[in-house]
């Protein structure tokens, strides 16, 4: 359960809301080879090659996948380190 | 023929003709030119926001991503007559000829394997010519 503040305007906020993850997209591109995308997740986020596939196949198939979550600072370094390759790449609250 | 890309222990030796590596130099400048026309499709598709749910990304995050974007390119640019190549430099070459198909599918709208398709035989031949050098890149790199 989150703990409740008031600031001194009288807005709320609360510590749940600090810790919402922060989901990376990956998005789907008809131009980019599968092959590039599983080498790139794989060095990347460190991830095994059969998870690195996975996903890779999810965002072909369903044109996107969350290919990691967490806090916002790093899941935006993931998204830099992504775009380094021109992968389409965004992040947003998790949910 | 021979394999354009040989594997040494610490470079990769580039054996691809020189029309060839002209080519790609055309290739690499034009996506640059692009990446910088601020509002274009190719600066939207490589440099676009990468939080939608703020007004604006972090500046110092905008410029690391323009660098990210701008250095590969540069360096494929200056070594794509090189008979040999760092391993740094030939995973810059596999970025750069990536940024090279983000800035063709942003050029040409494309959004689906059937607008790939719907290309002209020249431009879908550019692109997938890029794909195999980038393939056979990318397979002495990891060998």
């Amino acid at each position: 359960m989150a703990e409740q503040d008031t600031d001194v305007f009288g807005s709320t906020s609360t510590t749940q809301a600090l810790d919402v993850p922060w989901d990376v997209i990956l998005w789907n591109d008809p131009v980019t080879l599968i092959s590039l995308v599983v080498r790139v997740i794989r060095k990347v986020f460190g991830y095994s090659k059969e998870k690195a596939e996975m996903l890779t196949m999810t965002v072909h198939h369903e044109g996107k996948a969350v290919v990691w979550s967490g806090d916002k600072e790093t899941a935006a370094a993931y998204c830099v380190a992504l775009h380094g390759y021109a992968l389409g790449a965004t992040i947003q609250p998790g949910t | 023929m021979s394999e354009p890309f040989h594997r040494t222990p610490d470079s990769v030796v580039v054996d691809l003709p020189t029309e060839v590596r002209t080519w790609l130099v055309g290739l690499a400048t034009d996506a640059g030119a692009e990446v910088v026309e601020v509002g274009g499709p190719t600066n939207r598709r490589l440099l676009g926001p990468i939080d939608l749910t703020a007004d604006h990304d972090d500046p110092l995050l905008e410029l690391q991503r323009q660098m990210a974007v701008e250095g590969p390119l540069n360096v494929l640019v200056a070594t794509a007559m090189a008979t040999e190549i760092s391993e740094d430099e030939a995973e810059q070459w596999i970025r750069a000829l990536q940024m090279v198909l983000a800035a063709a599918a942003a050029r040409f709208g494309l959004r689906t394997e059937d607008d790939v398709d719907g290309l002209s035989r020249e431009d879908h031949g550019a692109i997938t010519t890029i794909q195999a050098i980038m393939s056979l890149l990318m397979d002495a790199l990891d060998s």
